[in-house]
């Protein structure tokens, strides 16, 4: 009897130690040697919003205020809203449950169709040097900010929740859900001889609860 | 060969002893020599052969300038083997010998000179032509410079790295460092680029002092500690930077030490201001046989004692033309090198210092004399010196002829950054005239030789960076301007270009043997601008990038011409230095999307296919032509992964607007719970997008597009509605729901044990929609579609749901036999029924009319609001278009291939999409044809690649092929 389960996009070699199962996903907590860091930690069960209206910027998903200017962001109660464009912006649902969706014609549920990677540790920006040339460590920008561009020549949208001159830090990624498979191995490839390992929520969460304080 | 083992400008570690392979004999090195250097520590002397005449060559500049010890390492040929660092168990061979490099059997072809004029190839390879095919093999076989098999897999891990600086410093010598340093101050990130090993430049060898009493390799090593220590410094050692592009985006490769994971690493700096630090390369003086083993550049003799702790001979002779030769005779001296003369092209200008050395060394020193010839075989035995002028001529004995005209800039880097070269008649360098915007020059490509004004001008050209890229440093440049104009300027030059000879063996280019005579009969044929000369005869044309040439090239050619104008220099272009095309491809990830359902289909022995950016399952079996995944569909029921299929959301008030502008039919007619099947044209009305269309509720659609199109679908309803100022958004969901096809006549019953709902062809019939649950949990869009020509149902589900959905259907379907079928069957299924697909049965030309599709294109729309329309009433009176017909081969048995030609006297067509159906048991398919040609019944004939004369011949014949009433599709 086949069984009514979720598959993420990612899948590392490793086995989870520990797993959680929530809303049909399975979620790795945890893994073996997860090591010092730096840390791919899947994220795909994590809801994503879609939001599109001409009047955007004053919205107020989750009570919060959608940023002003297209590459910002507002990150608070783990609620992620990155102001893509003059009519768009696109909310991440970073805590263990999500609210439903609003009954609003712009919100559109995208979970589903992408991609969903948090890269944070220990010269995480030093792989990500590897795959691409958008400048995270830009002096100029104050995390956390939105880039959308290429990742490894895959269309992206990057959120650089930390950064620091030393390249330590973190982003999380989203692209298209079918370059799964192709990106894992190519940022897993990329970290290599930095130690970059998979690691499961746990991880995620204490960086981001760290982050907000 | 004992070494110098204790000088602290060594660069090298005797105690650590590595090993390389060399002509089957295992000979030692140590840590931090180069191939040749440690090859040179046990003897050898002549390290490969000429690209022509076979000449025995040795070590001559150190740093790749030229090809002389170009050898094969570890099967890869045509390593500059003086600057690629020894690593244990290396293999080395020699290149282009017969024999080896000591006793070379093709070392006569040298006394054939004079058979081989400038440009004798383009000359005499052409007449008889009948002996050339023959000739060509003997001469490839006897002239090369390396030889690689057509098999070799090149070995190592290639990285690769984008990174952004605000200043990037090229080249780590003391002025580099005092650049970098200085802009570090501001805060700025600062890449600092140096291509040898260490840091350091022509301070890291010499023993000569600053102002302030300092050895100059001493402040070197100062320097490179403080570059060190600064954090926003970021330094990458052994990188050669090979490319400048617009915008300051700077390209380098890194030589990976035996300790990196890499072996090579390409970068890329998107920067935004440069600094050119790249110092100076000796400008080689032209005498006869110039490039004997035992003739060395000053740079070269003084590094293999003082990095390498490797006397360069035992008695020799130095022939020079700047001050840096004066101080190498001194300092070798005094490390033990026997030197009987000194010759100096200039009859003044010398340092008093360094002649008063030379002095207290009875060194004699001969003013305005310079090397004539070098006499020896395989080595210098002895040299003649001339007058300048060529009037006294006297002879020394030697095994070391040390010989340099002067320097020469490195100023690659401003060319390539289009950068307008120009004479500097003072140093006699080849100079920007006008900097590229942000790029600075610092150091000793400017003419600065005094140790202070090489770190004063790398220190005024980092803060001018800074201040380029946006630090506010304006006082401190003026600071660094005032102390940099107290310090003694750029230096005169030395002229010469050569020696008072005939030049029939004197070499401008070694990498190519040719020499001052090629040149002269070159310019004596009428070439006369040195771009010219340098393609007839290949001077600078070598794996030296110019190195040698480049200088004294266009000066030979001013001054034989006797040109009024002042010297223009050839150009030079990316890579600067040889690259592997392996470091080039770096990592190479494969980036390809695959579907929810691909390990599934991988499970299941899908045979995969690289489809646009997609990675499908084309086939289940071995047998190509699909035929039980065919029939299996037509007779009973298989599963296909449509996942690729784009898919999207429109929603807002003005949706609707933007779906009539870009579909060709009559969107308002979309109805709820039914699909619309239309397409989009572009400008010209050729069809570039077909799909579906539902309507999920009030102004908000669902609607998919082919395959290849979904990645433009966005910007191509955004530009066609740009300046409407409609309010309405998209949202791909191309990736968000996997679509799995079940089709065939037992279609619904597999489908009836998954799903509640009624799916008898009145309740959900042919072209309806449907959403429901599967499970309770699972979101499913139902479509029923037709494209196989089958009762079939097209399920959208979230994509990680797709495959718990893929799997109860497969498990509802076990007790009919349900089975995979893959995309070459869907092509033959469709094109059974003769549906399109855009790409296949369409191209550039073709529009709606020409596939037959006109019946989509609603004729009431307003043509101005619907992109295509004007075209295609303009079209519809247009004879000789195009036009998709159905044909089927005279021979059931021999189907033509896709693409291959209709003919008569003229192309006419070609055949779109063709197979041998076995439902139909006939070999049937589509073309396009010349509408003169689509009348049913017409004989066409065909034109296949390599069909040796023999034509096929097909009929036209109506469509479509199977079940012509569609009967099937909607029962």
């Amino acid at each position: 009897m086949t069984e009514i389960k979720r598959e993420s996009p990612v899948q590392f070699k490793v086995s989870p130690l520990k797993v959680e199962a929530r809303d049909n996903w399975t979620v790795a907590l945890e893994y073996d040697e997860e090591g010092q860091g730096p840390w791919l930690v899947d994220l795909a069960h994590k809801t994503r919003w879609d939001l599109q209206d001409r009047k955007v910027g004053e919205l107020t998903p989750c009570d919060l205020a959608v940023p002003e200017a297209p590459g910002e962001c507002t990150f608070a109660d783990n609620t992620l809203i990155n102001r893509m464009n003059r009519t768009q912006a696109s909310i991440f649902h970073l805590g263990a449950e999500a609210p439903g969706l609003p009954d609003f014609s712009g919100y559109t549920d995208v979970t589903e169709s992408t991609v969903f990677l948090a890269l944070f540790g220990p010269k995480a920006f030093f792989i990500a040097e590897k795959l691409t040339a958008l400048d995270f460590l830009d002096p100029a920008k104050k995390a956390p900010f939105l880039y959308q561009g290429p990742f490894c020549h895959v269309p992206c949208q990057i959120v650089t929740l930390e950064k620091a001159a030393d390249g330590s830090g973190g982003f999380l990624l989203t692209c298209s859900r079918g370059y799964g498979d192709s990106m894992v191995h190519a940022i897993l490839e990329a970290g290599s001889a930095l130690g970059l390992r998979p690691a499961g929520e746990n991880r995620f969460n204490t960086w981001i609860q760290g982050l907000q304080g | 060969m004992n070494r110098l083992n204790q000088l602290p400008t060594l660069r090298i570690t005797p105690s650590e002893k590595l090993s390389l392979n060399y002509r089957g004999k295992t000979v030692q090195g140590v840590a931090g020599d180069t191939v040749a250097t440690a090859l040179f520590a046990n003897g050898v002397r002549v390290f490969a052969r000429s690209l022509k005449y076979h000449r025995p060559r040795g070590l001559y500049s150190l740093d790749g300038e030229c090809s002389n010890t170009c050898m094969d390492v570890n099967g890869v040929p045509n390593v500059r083997t003086e600057n690629t660092l020894l690593k244990d168990g290396m293999v080395v061979r020699e290149q282009n010998v017969k024999g080896s490099a000591d006793r070379d059997w093709l070392a006569f072809i040298d006394k054939l000179d004079w058979m081989m004029p400038a440009g004798f190839y383009y000359k005499t390879m052409h007449k008889p032509a009948a002996i050339w095919p023959v000739a060509m093999k003997q001469i490839r076989k006897a002239a090369g410079i390396g030889v690689i098999s057509a098999d070799y897999q090149m070995k190592g891990q290639y990285d690769e790295m984008f990174i952004k600086a605000e200043v990037t410093v090229i080249g780590g010598g003391a002025a580099g460092m005092t650049a970098a340093l200085a802009a570090a101050e501001s805060g700025q990130r600062v890449v600092l680029l140096e291509s040898r090993p260490h840091l350091g430049g022509c301070f890291d060898y010499r023993v000569s002092t600053t102002a302030e009493g300092t050895p100059l390799y001493e402040r070197a090593r100062d320097l490179a500690e403080k570059v060190k220590l600064t954090g926003n410094i970021r330094v990458f050692k052994h990188t050669s930077m090979v490319g400048a592009y617009n915008n300051n985006l700077i390209t380098a490769f890194q030589v990976g030490k035996a300790s990196d994971t890499f072996t090579e690493r390409y970068i890329e700096i998107r920067s935004d201001s440069v600094v050119v630090a790249t110092g100076c390369i000796e400008r080689p003086l032209i005498f006869d046989h110039n490039e004997r083993p035992g003739v060395m550049q000053v740079g070269c003799a003084h590094r293999m004692a003082r990095t390498y702790g490797l006397l360069p001979g035992s008695e020799a002779v130095f022939s020079v033309g700047h001050d840096l030769g004066l101080e190498a005779a001194v300092d070798l001296f005094d490390l033990g090198l026997k030197i009987n003369c000194v010759a100096d092209i200039r009859e003044d200008g010398q340092n008093p210092e360094l002649m008063l050395a030379l002095a207290e060394r009875k060194i004699p020193v001969l003013k305005g004399w310079v090397a004539a010839k070098a006499h020896g075989c395989k080595k210098v035995e002895k040299v003649t010196l001339s007058t300048v002028e060529g009037t006294v001529k006297r002879q020394f004995p030697c095994d070391l002829l040390v010989a340099s005209a002067g320097l020469t800039p490195v100023t690659g880097p401003f060319i390539l950054a289009q950068a307008k070269m120009g004479y500097d008649s003072h140093t006699g360098y080849f100079l920007p005239t006008e900097l590229p915007e942000k790029m600075f020059p610092a150091g000793r490509i400017t003419g600065v030789n005094h140790p202070g004004a090489i770190e004063a001008s790398g220190r005024l050209a980092g803060l001018k960076a800074a201040a380029a890229a946006g630090a506010d440093v304006g006082k401190t440049v003026a600071e660094a301007e005032k102390a940099a104009s107290v310090l003694p300027g750029p230096e005169r030059g030395c002229k010469l270009v050569t020696a008072p000879v005939k030049g029939r063996k004197s070499f401008i280019c070694f990498d190519e043997d040719t020499t001052i005579k090629n040149i002269k009969q070159a310019i004596e044929m009428g070439f006369d601008v040195p771009e010219l000369i340098k393609r007839f005869t290949s001077a600078g044309t070598g794996p030296g990038q110019g190195g040698i040439p480049g200088h004294n090239l266009p000066l030979f050619v001013a001054k034989y011409t006797a040109s009024i104008s002042t010297p223009v220099p050839t150009t030079v272009r990316p890579p600067l230095v040889p690259t592997f095309l392996a470091t080039y491809a770096g990592y190479n990830h494969h980036m390809f999307k695959h579907t929810p359902l691909h390990d599934s289909q991988i499970a299941d022995g899908g045979i995969f296919r690289n489809i646009g950016v997609w990675q499908r399952a084309r086939y289940f079996s071995a047998d190509f032509d699909c035929r039980e995944e065919i029939l299996n569909v037509r007779n009973n029921v298989g599963m296909l992964d449509g996942s690729t299929l784009g898919k999207f959301r429109i929603h807002g008030p003005d949706a609707l607007k933007a779906l009539q502008r870009v579909y060709v039919s009559d969107m308002s007619k979309v109805k709820e719970g039914r699909i619309k099947y239309s397409a989009m044209c572009n400008d010209d009305g050729c069809v570039i997008d077909d799909g579906v269309v539902v309507k999920l509720g009030e102004n908000d659609y669902y609607f998919t597009t082919s395959t290849g199109r979904a990645g433009q679908t966005v910007e191509w309803i955004r530009y066609h509605t740009r300046f409407d100022g409609w309010d309405f958004s998209l949202v791909n969901l191309t990736d968000a729901m996997g679509v799995i096809n079940i089709s065939g006549p037992n279609a619904r019953k597999v489908l009836s044990k998954v799903v509640d709902i009624d799916l008898s062809s009145e309740a959900f019939p042919f072209s309806g929609y449907r959403e429901f649950l599967i499970k309770d949990a699972v979101f499913v869009r139902a479509m029923r579609l037709g494209f196989v020509g089958e009762l079939s149902y097209e399920l959208h589900v979230p994509s990680s749901y797709t495959q718990a959905v893929w799997d109860l259907l497969k498990e509802a379907g076990a007790e009919f036999g349900i089975r995979n079928f893959g995309v070459e069957a869907q092509n033959v299924l469709r094109m059974e029924k003769c549906h399109v697909i855009l790409g296949s049965e369409s191209e550039q030309r073709t529009n709606l009319l020409d596939l037959g599709l006109g019946f989509l294109w609603d004729r009431k729309k307003a043509d101005a609001k619907t992109v295509g329309a004007v075209a295609l009433r303009q079209a519809e009176k247009d004879a000789g278009r195009l036009k998709l017909v159905g044909i089927r081969m005279e021979d059931d048995d021999r189907p033509a291939r896709d693409g291959a030609l209709i003919v008569d006297n003229n192309v006419r067509g070609y055949v779109a999409t063709m197979r041998k159906s076995f439902t139909t048991g006939q070999a049937v398919g589509m073309a396009l044809v010349e509408s003169q040609l689509a009348d049913i019944g017409t004989r066409i004939e065909i034109f296949e690649d390599e069909c040796n004369g023999v034509r096929l011949y097909a009929r036209v014949v109506a469509t479509p092929f199977y079940d012509p009433k569609g009967e099937r599709m909607k029962s």
